[in-house]
């Protein structure tokens, strides 16, 4: 019996920590092309998923609503590079740091104005009826969750690998000097990872609303165990962060459910610490790889 | 084909170039020799577009192209073979080489078949790569990196290719080679500015070569013309 109830808690946990992985992967896309990342990031998260409610109460239909979303990621992640970053690497200073924070802030009282500061429910067609799986109970939401942020890895990842311009992000990635020798424009390559990176924030918005509501601070939360995730796994391992993703969720659930729900963030900011003072480069990033 | 007029650039306050002018005709093999530090790869580098020149003219094909982003002039028919090779470590050999044809081949699919005839060529030239061609380029010998690396820039079929020190840190068989290697690609006519620590060897497959020291040229002429001069053989040659 106790076996099975942590399963369970493992199991729905590990779908929300799936969401932990995919910002983290935004994370990641973006630091390999510029070593910049998104500080408002969780409102990227946010603003996408009211976004992608207007829509829906638009009256447009579920299956259109997740591309329309998705573009909105991608125009909101050109924003934030072209306003907030690209200057910045261009002087090579750090004010990213700080425009991205900025811009994030802006993004939330945007957020607060246009929508109002209430927690909103999220319309879904996919049902949240359990099934049971060897006694573990599992609902199609939390399906859709695991198979939405397989999804939109998967593309990038074959993106990344069958493409030439999949190659030449690589290549940016790995020498940016050297690519500019190729042709490719590293600016451009920056640009096109923001933009990735917005797309994979509305894609986190889109399939975690359902369960968590959509409100101005939905994301803050999120945000900070994606962070947890993203410097656990490391900035360059896409593998990485699932599995951290997963743990940490599965770590979540179990931590609220024997010591109270007051608990529940202990774990990733315990982690996070833990991985800051043993492991600056993350447990899946180069350090450990040269090793081996 | 490339003229340099004038050129000077460094980095940041320090000056490194102070005027430095240069030419590459059609079909031939230039060489740049001079002392460590003398500024040949900044004045590449300077060319090529990785450093931006404070003052003076590129010309590539009689148009301007100084000030451009390296990414523009690559795509306008340089390629330039950097010092110290920088290939692209993560990724593998037959990618590094694609990637040399990054700017003529379509970016999502039908890259591959569209470069195969070029690849063919390139693993003619260089058999071993062709080996090798799904190891990841990092974990190549010093030797195979600039084979590749030589290769990716004739990925590019460029009109003119700048190669600085292509024999740094090699072992004297595979210098052999990589003089070897030249020779063939000046017989099959390419337009070639190369930069060489063995000045010998350099002045042996050039048409011409300039001298360097402290940023401009001091010498020039045909191989031939050089080693008359006898500051440049005392200096250089001896
Ligand atoms: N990134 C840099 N920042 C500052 N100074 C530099 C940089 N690169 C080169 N320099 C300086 O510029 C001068 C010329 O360097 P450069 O690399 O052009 O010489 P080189 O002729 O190619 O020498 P070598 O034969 O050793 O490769 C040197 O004094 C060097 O210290
Ligand atoms: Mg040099």
């Amino acid at each position: 019996m106790n076996l099975l109830i942590i399963a369970q808690m493992a199991v729905s946990g590990a779908m929300m920590g799936l969401v932990y992985a995919l910002i983290a992967y935004g994370f990641q896309l973006t630091f390999s092309t510029s070593k910049s990342i998104n500080f408002g990031q969780g409102e990227l998260v946010m603003v996408s998923a009211f976004f992608s409610l207007t829509l829906l109460n638009w009256g447009v239909p579920y299956w259109l609503m997740v591309p329309g979303g998705l573009l909105f990621g991608v125009v909101l992640g050109l924003a934030v590079e072209r306003a907030g970053v690209r200057l910045a690497l261009e002087q090579k200073s750090e004010g990213w740091i700080l425009l991205t924070i900025i811009i994030g802030l802006l993004f939330f009282s945007a957020a607060e104005n246009i929508w109002g500061r209430d927690d909103r429910p999220f319309p879904t067609p996919i049902s949240s009826d359990a099934m049971r799986f060897l006694g573990v109970s599992i609902t199609p939401l939390e399906i859709s969750v695991a198979i939405g942020v397989f999804t939109v890895m998967g593309a990038i990842e074959l993106f990344k690998r069958k493409t030439l311009l999949g190659k030449a992000f690589e290549a940016v990635s790995a020498d940016r000097d050297a690519a500019e020798l190729m042709g490719i424009s590293a600016t451009r390559t920056v640009m096109l990872s923001y933009g990735l990176s917005g797309m994979v924030a509305a894609m986190a918005g889109i399939l975690v609303s359902p369960i968590t509501t959509v409100g101005p601070t939905m994301a803050s939360a999120l945000i900070l165990k994606a962070f947890s995730v993203a410097v656990v796994a490391g900035l360059d391992s896409g593998f990485g962060v699932v599995v951290v993703g997963i743990f940490l969720g599965a770590l979540e659930s179990l931590t609220s459910f024997y010591l109270g729900s007051g608990w529940r963030e202990a774990p990733g900011l315990i982690l996070l610490i833990l991985a800051l003072a043993v492991r600056p480069n993350g447990v899946f990033g180069k350090a450990s790889i040269r090793k081996v | 084909m490339l003229v340099v007029e004038n050129l000077y650039a460094g980095y940041g306050t320090s000056k490194v170039l102070t005027g430095a002018s240069l030419e590459v005709g059609q079909g031939r093999v230039v060489a740049l020799i001079g002392a460590n530090g003398a500024g040949k790869t900044t004045t590449m580098r300077a060319i090529s577009g990785m450093l931006k020149p404070d003052k003076g003219r590129v010309l590539l094909d009689g148009k301007p192209v100084q000030g451009q982003d390296a990414s523009r002039i690559a795509r306008l028919g340089l390629a330039h073979a950097p010092e110290g090779r920088k290939v692209f470590g993560p990724l593998s050999t037959e990618d590094n080489l694609l990637l040399g044809a990054y700017s003529r081949l379509p970016l999502f699919f039908g890259f591959r078949s569209r470069s195969a005839p070029d690849l063919e060529k390139v693993y003619d030239l260089f058999p071993l790569l062709k080996e090798r061609r799904l190891q990841s380029a990092g974990t190549l010998s010093g030797g195979e990196q600039q084979m590749l690396a030589i290769g990716r820039a004739l990925m590019a079929n460029p009109k003119i290719m700048l190669l600085d020190e292509p024999s740094m840190g090699l072992a004297p068989v595979i210098v052999q080679e990589v003089f070897a290697t030249i020779r063939r690609l000046k017989t099959s006519g390419i337009t070639l500015l190369l930069v060489e620590q063995f000045a010998k060897s350099a002045l042996e497959v050039a048409d011409y070569a300039y001298v360097m020291e402290r940023g401009r040229v001091v010498a020039e002429g045909t191989p031939a013309e050089l080693h008359k001069d006898k500051r440049v053989l005392a200096a250089y040659l001896g």
